[in-house]
């Protein structure tokens, strides 16, 4: 029933007859740097005409009547974009739109339209920007996936992780795609960073849930990166310079296009060093390295090329004992085409071909005893999406996504091959949507993705629908429904993510689904303010995780490795944002429940069947407050706080051990435990400053220090505790997080 | 939009309440027993939990009033013989009569407790197996030299038709911190772990799927230098081990550390026995005994 009813909503439109009329579209495009803007606002003042630039920054108004108009745009962090325009009958302007950078503006203020971020407010949407990332107070270095973790909704694992846990799922259920192509694992230290560079990132969007029908593959969440494309107009670049690591960015133009290069290395090798003198148990070589490249040209107004790359690792070399020691080689390299064809006024097209790679080479040799891992993941796709801009009532859109999806692991031990695996598989994907303009005020957005996979021979349907009423000019009601489907999970831990193994559905492995339910208001209570309330919930089937206990895996059919579950989750989030002024900055509070079900799992010792449990980044209560205030033109200073409830943990309740288990020397300890993570660490709380002054270095080029004190006031929150069964009783220790840590940059753009 | 709002925060005031509430500390009665194919019947050790706040005290926690038996069913579960044990004291009982375990049979041990309460379990001990290869082996092997202990033994069965699961542990004879080979003595040495964790150094849980089986159907096992903390004398024993020690090995290892579940959450540990927890499990093993010398200086 409910796919007729979808079906139903999505031909309805078919039917509609179209007036012709006028029509405006093109691209907007930043004055300075000629990068296109994605989500900028485009709106006929005086009118309900109005819309947001989709990712190639394009934007299309449909339906138009002839006349004059004043054409307003705008967008974060630029200045209002006024202009009247004539538009005559059956007329279609393209236009491209450049707008001025803030800091060229001569107002202090920023002026902003009333439908400015509309798309950054959508239902289960956010946004960050690139200079929000660079200045909010982060761990050694500025990081994408540090500064999305302040948003409601979003959870940090630790203060060493920089995984994402959005609405109680897990990391391996959020997609993640840069420039349209899948990353496996963007971490860079075994998880403490993620992998991408802000210098080199133009566009960060989370769909954080009800994620809409052109994307698919994973149970939660969606974050799309988009890399910038380079100054079309000069050359210019970037050094920053920090305590872990540095990093360079040089771009500029091409005939008909632009290309940027960037690159970051760590630069730890001196602190090791001097550690080295001191101490036990220093890497002899711990680093990591990301390239990023993109390279654009326009063959002519209706079409044009864009090449972009990627490729990063991490190196470690460890002696940790006498005669012992590991190695471990991993990273992600990507690639992405994309042709941007405009077929006609109404028909906007993306077609991308995409290349992944993931890769880790652990080894460790202890006592000339040599284990080494071979895990590769290859992924080619070819994706396209449409966007046909019926008219004024109706954006349609349609897209595939079809790939070859290869995961090959191998392990040796001791010379001789134990472990070989090759998963060879297509997928593919087709979806449908329509966001149709009922009425001023009613906006629904039905779409219908089917999936296959074709390990396992499974096909998947999943339909999506968002709906948005107004009842006010400050007001937005909005509610989403979606059912998604992930044929991948992965093996992993929070505490390390290098070793990671990405597994697949197969036959009797069925891919997990899920329905995420959400609704939400959207207000604008007063000038510069927003306050976003959203509530969800989330339902988890089929999970399928590696079992915990399986040490070995050989000889087992497929099945037989993974835990089978279910969980739930479901939580409100509310912001309140000051947009503009001097004192900017936002409060994100997050009420959050998640839980998980495995048979075999957190059953009663007596016996008795499993019982939902949180897992361990469960956080109940959780509160951001990010401000940042200009105090000079020079000086700014940001500060973060988190408040959060304490993690779950599993409390020991008795003890005994087995004392004469016949392959061991000492007593095996056993613990006995109750409902499983049914204790809470301490809360957590944080605070981190960062104070930035602008400059200029010798008149070459503009500088900026950074200042950065995370954990001001060096609380040891803690991380888990440990329990020394060795001791009598036993003892518990609390293994802590981050102390106080100064850091400094240097950044010098010329 | 108040009444909105305050119904928004209401309902967070509500749901933020905690429901799953932390489990009050339950007593058990805890059996500890192995099994080894063509060994005699093993003593049984019978205790209870002590809560994690109290020291562990083993004479406090034994018990001593018990009523303990070891049966031998028939395949369809049936009573085939009766062992009856009696107390040593301290916890420990011991087989009346004296007979030797029998492989590819199943064994029900069953505990009448002082209060009433009874303790059950099976095991199915797993199919002796034998090594083919002794006589062609040498009886040293030089410490990362060229040649590495390789033994050739029969297939262990289990009656549910499994590959085997095994454990190979290492049984130094003298077990001596001068004897130590280099990547312990660094352990014991600057790490300060204890030396008698060494003494028997066992291997993880090995799946049988690992290895490639002969012509013959045999499987050839080498011995890997990590497992060697001894030069020295040292008895290599290959463990096939039944279900219950699998279940219990893996899920206890998972317990007290591994990677494969976030930092403090612990799993109870599977046992596979009714009435209480601990280990009754049963295994088939084969031992050979080599020299290890040092390496030339």
């Amino acid at each position: 029933m409910r796919k007729t009813i979808s079906l139903f909503l999505l031909l309805l439109p078919l039917i509609v007859s179209a007036q012709q009329t006028a029509s405006l579209s093109g691209y907007i495009t930043d004055t300075q740097t000629g990068e296109t803007l994605i989500a900028a606002n485009v709106a006929l003042q005086g009118t309900r005409a109005g819309t947001t630039t989709n990712t190639s920054g394009y934007f299309n108004l449909q339906h138009i009547e002839a006349g004059t108009y004043t054409l307003l745009v705008t967008y974060i962090g630029y200045r209002q974009y006024k202009k009247e325009i004539t538009l005559e009958e059956n007329e279609n302007r393209r236009l491209v739109i450049e707008l001025i950078p803030k800091e060229y503006q001569l107002e202090e203020v920023v002026v902003q339209s009333d439908r400015e971020q509309e798309e950054q407010r959508s239902i289960g949407t956010a946004q960050i920007e690139t200079e929000f990332i660079r200045t909010v107070p982060s761990v050694f270095q500025a990081d994408i996936f540090r500064s999305l973790q302040l948003l409601p909704g979003i959870k940090a694992a630790s203060d060493f992780s920089s995984g994402l846990y959005i609405r109680g799922g897990s990391p391996d259920q959020t997609l993640i795609l840069l420039d349209h192509t899948t990353v496996y694992n963007p971490s860079h230290f075994f998880g403490f960073f993620s992998t991408f560079n802000p210098d080199a990132v133009k566009d960060v969007r989370l769909y954080k849930g009800g994620y809409p029908a052109k994307y698919g593959g994973r149970l939660g969440s969606v974050l799309t990166i988009f890399n910038r494309d380079g100054n079309r107009n000069e050359f210019e670049g970037s050094v920053t310079l920090g305590m872990l690591a540095s990093r360079a960015s040089v771009e500029g133009p091409i005939n008909k296009g632009s290309w940027i290069f960037s690159i970051r290395r760590s630069t730890l090798e001196p602190l090791l060093e001097i550690l080295r003198k001191s101490q036990d148990n220093i890497p002899d070589h711990f680093s990591f390295l990301d390239v990023n490249g993109k390279i654009n040209y326009d063959i002519n107004a209706d079409n044009k090329l864009s090449m972009a790359l990627y490729a990063g690792n991490d190196n470690l070399r460890f002696p940790f004992a006498e005669d012992a020691g590991v190695r471990l080689h991993y990273g992600n390299q990507t690639f992405s085409g994309t042709w941007t064809h405009i077929f006609s006024e109404k028909i906007f097209s993306n077609f991308t071909v995409t290349g992944s790679r993931y890769f880790n080479f652990p080894s460790f040799n202890i006592s000339g005893t040599p284990f080494k891992r071979s895990n590769n993941i290859y992924d080619f796709s070819a994706k396209g999406d449409v966007e046909y801009f019926r008219n004024d009532r109706h954006e349609f859109s349609a897209g595939f996504w079809a790939g070859l999806l290869t995961l090959k692991l191998h392990d040796k031990f001791d010379g001789d091959q134990t472990f070989s695996s090759r998963t060879h598989t297509p997928y593919g994907s087709f979806y449908l949507q329509d966001k149709w303009h009922i009425t001023d005020r009613l906006t629904v957005t039905p779409g219908l993705r089917i999936n296959g996979f074709s390990e396992g021979r499974y096909l998947r349907v999943g339909p999506r629908f968002s709906l948005e009423y107004r009842p006010s000019a400050g007001i937005r009601l909005q509610g989403a429904y979606g059912r998604y489907h992930q044929f991948l999970t992965v093996d992993s831990n929070e505490a390390f993510t290098g070793f990671d193994v990405w597994l697949t559905a197969d036959e009797g492995v069925s891919p997990s689904a899920g329905n995420q339910y959400i609704v939400g208001i959207k207000t604008s209570p007063w000038k510069d303010y927003a306050v976003d309330t959203e509530l969800y919930f989330r339902t988890m089937e089929d999970l399928f995780d590696p079992d915990p206990f399986l040490q070995d895996q050989a000889g087992l059919p497929y099945e037989k490795t993974f835990r089978f579950g279910k969980g739930y989750a479901f939580g409100t989030e509310i912001l309140l944002e000051r947009q503009a002024g001097r004192l900017t900055g936002f409060a994100g509070y997050t009420f959050g429940v998640t839980r998980r079900k495995f048979p075999g799992f957190n059953e009663p010792v007596e016996g008795g069947t499993a019982r939902y449990y949180p897992p361990k980044y469960d956080r109940i209560h959780d509160l951001n407050v990010v401000l940042s205030y200009d105090l000079s033109s020079r000086w700014s200073v940001s500060a973060a706080f988190n408040y959060a409830t304490g993690q779950a943990y599993t409390k020991p309740l008795g003890r005994t051990a087995a004392f004469n288990f016949p392959t061991s020397a000492t007593s095996k300890q056993q613990l006995t435990v109750g409902k499983v993570n049914a204790s809470r660490l301490p809360d957590y709380n944080r605070l981190d400053l960062s104070f930035s002054r602008d400059g200029t270095f010798w008149g070459f080029g503009e500088a900026l220090w950074q200042f950065q004190l995370v954990n001001v006031y060096s609380r040891r929150n803690t991380w888990f505790y440990n329990y020394d069964l060795d001791e009598n009783p036993a003892e518990r220790e609390a293994v802590q997080l981050l102390p106080i840590l100064p850091t400094i940059s240097y950044t010098l753009n010329f | 939009m108040n009444r909105i709002l305050l119904f928004v925060i209401g309902v967070t005031v509500l749901a933020g309440c905690e429901f799953y509430e932390q489990d009050e500390y339950r007593e058990y009665y805890v059996v500890e027993a192995y099994l080894v194919a063509y060994d005699p019947l093993p003593d049984i050790i019978l205790s209870k939990t002590v809560p994690i706040e109290e020291e562990y005290v083993y004479s406090d926690a034994s018990v001593n009033d018990a009523s303990v038996e070891v049966r031998l069913l028939n395949a369809d579960s049936t009573i085939n013989e009766r062992y009856t044990y009696g107390s040593g004291g301290e916890g420990l009982y011991y087989p009346t009569e004296s007979a030797a375990v029998q492989e590819k049979q199943l064994y029900q041990l069953y505990v009448t407790l002082p209060g009433g309460d009874s303790i059950e379990a099976k095991t199915y001990v797993p199919g002796d197996f034998e090594t083919v290869n002794r006589q062609e082996l040498p009886d040293q092997y030089r410490y990362r030299g060229d040649k590495q202990i390789e033994i050739t033994t029969t297939r262990s069965e289990y009656h549910t038709g499994r590959q085997a699961y095994y454990v190979f542990t290492v049984n130094a004879e003298k077990p001596d911190s001068t004897n130590l080979t280099p990547f312990y003595a660094d352990l014991v040495g600057e790490q300060e772990r204890s030396l008698q964790n060494y003494s028997v150094h066992s291997s993880g849980i090995i799946n049988e799927g690992n290895y490639s089986p002969t012509p013959e159907g045999n499987i050839t096992l080498k011995v890997p230098w990590l497992s060697i903390a001894f030069y020295g004398h040292n008895e290599v024993v290959t463990n096939a081990i039944d279900d219950n020690m699998y279940d219990f090995l893996r899920s206890q290892e998972t317990q007290t550390g591994g990677f494969s579940l976030s930092p403090g959450e612990i799993q109870n540990i599977r046992y596979n026995i009714n009435g209480g927890i601990g280990i009754f499990g049963s295994m088939a093993r084969d031992k050979n005994r080599f020299e290890v010398l040092r390496p030339p200086r």
